[in-house]
């Protein structure tokens, strides 16, 4: 078994069931701190295999281009300051090069993103988020490329944000917020966050609405012509 | 930046204070802890930030008032009602609870400000470019590409700008959307194209051929190891002392202080003390001469 593998399922295996026992030892407020470690340990396995890999150096780049392409596309589309285009992108990504090198651009985009404005109890939740944002396009589409066309990216993008990724951006707040959870205080904090939550769809929708096709156009070429991130 | 006795430190020693900071920050809801947090965080922040930090200081505290008087209206379990809201109590432990759970998220909010200026990214990799050496690669030149490709991007927009293609120079939304594409469009151009010049740079610089080796202006002294040990007993210490258990609602059960809160106090003013003993062996030298 490759050692990547192997740390994988000890992490899936023993950490989190051992974080989960610990966080019901802790005498106090543990749900933000186990529920954030878990998400940091879910993210684990990404990592250990991109290590594991050695990323060649065009691997490396073009993961890093992306990713620094996602954080800076709103200054493009300034003109409209609710247009969050970050998640577009990295969906993207992931339907180009697959769901992995879209779970890492998105997690490094939300984490170096966070350099520029601050780091805060959310950004382990925004990593995972928007991984998860770029990972699941990338499961949908990578291997269907017939299936990314605008008029059906767009749609996936919005009910993504608005019924996944979303809500796992406030879950964060569930754990920070809540001194009680029931089930009617949990959905009014999900509640709150879905006209939010909505703006962010549409911006991922517009975006992918717009650019996906020049920006998988290009990137197609790319790896038709060097031959990169054949993973 | 003018850099604290603090952040002069080992990226090992900021961080494992950093760890036990928010940690213990996030999971205490002792108000007296609570309260040791919040003054302590705020006085680094203050001594990090200037005068500047005061802002950020006032938005917490709005935080802080609003999710304690919210969180009666989401809780309403408790013994002392203060008055009925449209048929549900509004009790007082449930108002405590609120207290604490703001504080808990003014603390954090504050630690992790004085984190993000601390543990800046130069810290960050070089503290885990060994664990995971091609992570922290992608995250030094993400770090580096943003601000290029912001540069890039303005450039773009003035340029089509000038051919009368701007953003401010339509009132169509679409319009302004495709030109955002076509602007978009160029920019990874550009960036993909300098991407593989990158690389074979980097390829034929040997990149991949030995172990890579990380930028390291960071050595331990003895002072950095004292401070670790320091910082890690006092952290057991916090652990092991207790009394840091509270429960609000339905009824009021907080532990009496102990000796655990001036050990956590310690723990947390460790930055600052730093700082004024700097600041008093400087005065000193200098009056020396």
């Amino acid at each position: 078994m490759r050692k990547s593998t192997f740390l994988s399922i000890l992490v899936i295996l023993v950490l989190i069931p051992l974080t989960l026992f610990l966080g019901t030892q802790v005498k106090g407020r543990w749900y933000y701190l186990i529920s954030t470690m878990i998400i940091i340990e879910l993210m684990l396995p990404f990592f250990f295999r991109f290590e594991a890999r050695r990323p060649q150096a065009r691997e490396l780049v073009i993961l890093t281009v992306m990713a620094a392409l996602a954080a800076v596309s709103r200054v493009v589309f300034a003109f409209s300051p609710y247009l969050k285009t970050i998640t577009g992108i990295i969906m993207i990504t992931g339907i180009a090069f697959g769901p992995e090198a879209g779970f890492l651009t998105g997690a490094v985009a939300a984490f170096a993103s966070n350099f520029f404005f601050s780091q805060g109890p959310w950004t382990p939740w925004q990593m995972f988020a928007y991984g998860f944002g770029g990972f699941l396009a990338g499961m949908i589409f990578h291997r269907r490329r017939n299936w990314a066309k605008p008029y059906i990216l767009a749609p996936f993008g919005f009910f993504s944000i608005l019924f996944v990724i979303g809500p796992l951006l406030d879950s964060c707040t569930v754990f920070t917020m809540l001194s009680k959870f029931t089930v009617k205080n949990v959905l009014a904090v999900y509640a709150a966050g879905i006209g939010y939550n909505a703006t962010h769809g549409i911006g991922a929708a517009l975006t992918l609405f717009f650019v996906s096709g020049p920006l998988l156009r290009k990137l197609d070429r790319l790896q038709s012509k060097y031959g990169i991130l054949e993973l | 930046m003018k850099r604290d006795a603090f952040s002069g430190c080992h990226p090992a020693v900021n961080f494992l204070f950093f760890v036990g900071a928010i940690g213990f920050g996030a999971t205490i809801q002792h108000p007296a802890y609570c309260a040791a947090g919040f003054v302590c965080a705020a006085i680094y922040y203050l001594l990090l930030k200037g005068r500047g930090g005061l802002k950020m200081l006032g938005s917490v505290t709005v935080l802080f008032t609003l999710m304690s008087l919210i969180n009666p209206l989401l809780n309403k379990s408790g013994k002392h009602v203060l008055f009925t809201w449209f048929g549900r109590p509004y009790t007082l432990e449930a108002l405590y609870y609120g207290m604490a759970l703001g504080a808990i998220m003014a603390v954090m909010l504050l630690w992790f400000g004085c984190y993000s200026i601390v543990l800046t990214s130069d810290k960050f990799t070089a503290l885990f470019g060994k664990v995971i050496p091609a992570l922290s690669l992608l995250l030094v030149m993400v770090l580096r590409m943003i601000p290029a490709f912001t540069r890039k991007a303005k450039q773009i927009l003035l340029a089509r700008r000038a051919i009368g293609k701007g953003p401010s120079q339509t009132n169509r939304l679409t319009e302004k959307a495709k030109d955002g594409t076509t602007v978009l469009s160029a920019l990874t151009d550009w960036a993909l194209e300098g991407s593989i010049i990158t690389a074979d740079s980097m390829r034929s610089r040997g990149y991949g051929t030995g172990k890579r080796t990380n930028f390291q202006i960071y050595t331990l002294t003895r002072r950095d190891i004292f401070l670790l040990i320091l910082i890690l007993l006092l952290e057991i210490a916090v652990l092991l002392l207790g009394g840091t258990n509270a429960s609000f609602t339905p009824r009021l059960k907080i532990d009496p202080i102990g000796f655990g809160l001036p050990v956590y106090c310690g723990f947390l003013l460790l930055p600052t003390l730093l700082q004024i003993k700097e600041v008093i062996a400087w005065r000193i030298s200098r009056s020396r001469i």
